[in-house]
């Protein structure tokens, strides 16, 4: 999956430059860095929501979703064989639930009531499946958007900052659903999240950005635990410290 | 003053002819006017809110003027237009019920699409973002725009028809009040004080009032209900 190199400004302030970057299918790409640095706007770029400066779409070439390396580890499920593959799905920071009950959100994004089931399941959402989604908390609602984003394969899953809103419990549970949907369907995976322990926990390579800027980028033991830049290392720092496995 | 009312009361539970037909034109009138700005405007005003194209900005501007059209400039409007020397003179509506139906649509079809537009806008960012997100079809992301307009819709209605029925610039100027055949409640209130009659006007201004009555009442207790 290829996003093409990118500038965004919004009133003549450039938010965003990031240049083209290639993503492996299998792979579980964090973006971290702070507040306003342009996670979510890069995030929106990928996933085709904003156009680039002077119009566009970001995404440049996808391939159908292989296994990587072997295949080793992909299980390639029945679900993911016999279902048509996005191409990309994307949760924002802010999902919109829609004026109808959990579950009818969840199925909106495939009409599958198996796997809705499974997912509400795992997310403990199953108590709440015909609540109005209106009416339900931070949390909950973020736990129903996930859900809703992983009814269906696809080749890129783009998630902003999902568990941001999550207790603990549920945010284990939601990177253990990320892991498996990744393992199924094969799909990289771009995963906004200012949390550094849970960027190390999930993440295999890591984008840091900064002040708008892709600072860097590489593996996760690199980039998450003894990063090249000052700037990362800093962040680190406040974070949760460097070099500690 | 007290015996006026007291007339009107007792002219409303008669079962007077001429104020039944009076009800009946207005019903026709408001409720088919209402009703077709309702059905025009509603997908208008959602794709206007939701669709950023050029031009949008000015046409919302566009919108929010002619909602505060006065009805007479309305009527005035349509009058020159369906008058025997207007472009559309040759169709001989002027006059006739089916012309204030239309100057009324012209009237309040803006308001209804203004309406919408301002709530559709609000949220069509985040609607469209998650629906994008998705996978979702651009007509699907329309469909829930508008099953999240469900409340504005049914609100926006009963303003339309309360708009309706309130005026009386627009339906005089191309109707004429003609007793039996256009005069609705507001031109019979208007006529019969003019001619220093009152028990019919206070009797139709007393509806008047109840069917604003009935619809606020209506609105405040759907709110809570739709708007979930
Ligand atoms: N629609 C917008 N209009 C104007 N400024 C925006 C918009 N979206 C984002 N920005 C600005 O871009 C910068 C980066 O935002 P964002 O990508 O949301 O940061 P984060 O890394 O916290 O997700 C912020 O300074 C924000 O104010
Ligand atoms: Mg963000």
């Amino acid at each position: 999956m290829k996003i093409s190199a990118c500038r965004k400004s919004y009133r003549g302030k450039t938010v965003l430059q990031c240049p083209e970057m290639e993503y492996q299918p299998g792979r579980i790409y964090a973006v971290v860095g702070p507040n306003g640095s342009g996670k979510s706007t890069y995030a929106r770029l990928a996933a085709g929501v904003i156009k680039k400066d002077g119009g566009g779409m970001a995404v440049v070439s996808h391939e159908k979703p292989i296994c990587h390396a072997g295949g080793s580890q992909c299980q390639n499920s029945e679900w993911r064989k016999n279902t048509r593959i996005k191409e990309i799905l994307y949760m924002p920071q802010k999902s919109f639930p829609f004026r109808m009950s959990l579950e009818k959100n969840i199925l909106l994004a495939g009409n599958d009531r198996q796997r809705a089931a499974k997912l509400m399941e795992s997310l403990r959402l199953s108590s709440l499946s015909g609540r109005r989604a209106r009416e339900l908390s931070g949390g909950e609602t973020a736990k129903m958007a996930l859900a809703r984003v992983l009814m269906k394969p696809c080749a890129m899953l783009i998630l902003d900052e999902p568990t941001s809103a999550m207790d603990m419990e549920s945010a284990i549970a939601a990177e253990q659903l990320i892991h498996e949907y990744t393992m199924e369907t094969g799909c990289c995976v771009l995963f906004v999240t200012h949390d550094l322990s849970q960027a190390r926990r999930m993440a295999t390579d890591a984008l840091f950005f900064f002040h708008g800027e892709l600072c860097e980028f590489g593996p996760s033991e690199k980039v998450l635990y003894d990063p090249a830049r000052p700037e990362t290392r800093t962040f680190l720092e406040y974070y949760g410290g460097l070099g500690q496995k | 003053m007290q015996s006026a009312i007291q007339k009107a009361i007792e002219l409303i539970l008669s079962g007077d002819r001429e104020l039944g037909n009076i009800l009946l034109v207005t019903a026709k009138t408001c409720v088919t006017s209402s009703l077709i700005a309702l059905f025009m405007g509603v997908p208008l005003g959602i794709l206007l809110g939701a669709w950023n194209f050029r031009g949008r900005r000015f046409l919302v501007i566009i919108m929010r003027t002619l909602m505060g059209m006065p009805p007479v400039v309305c009527g005035l409007v349509m009058y020159i237009l369906f008058s025997g020397v207007g472009p559309f003179g040759r169709y001989k509506l002027l006059f006739t019920v089916n012309i204030m139906i239309i100057a009324q649509v012209v009237l309040i079809t803006p308001l209804v699409i203004a309406n919408i537009e301002t709530y559709v806008s609000a949220i069509a960012p985040l609607v469209q973002e998650t629906s994008i997100g998705l996978g979702l079809r651009p007509w699907q992301t329309l469909m829930l725009l508008a099953n999240e307009c469900i409340y504005p819709i049914f609100s926006t209605y009963l303003l339309a028809f309360a708009r309706s029925i309130a005026e009386v610039g627009a339906v005089s100027m191309v109707g004429g009040a003609i007793a039996w055949k256009t005069n609705v409640m507001t031109t019979a209130i208007m006529l019969y004080t003019n001619r220093g009659s009152f028990t019919l006007g206070i009797a139709l201004g007393i509806i008047l009032m109840s069917i604003s009555l009935l619809v606020n009442i209506v609105v405040t207790v759907m709110q809570g209900r739709l708007n979930r």
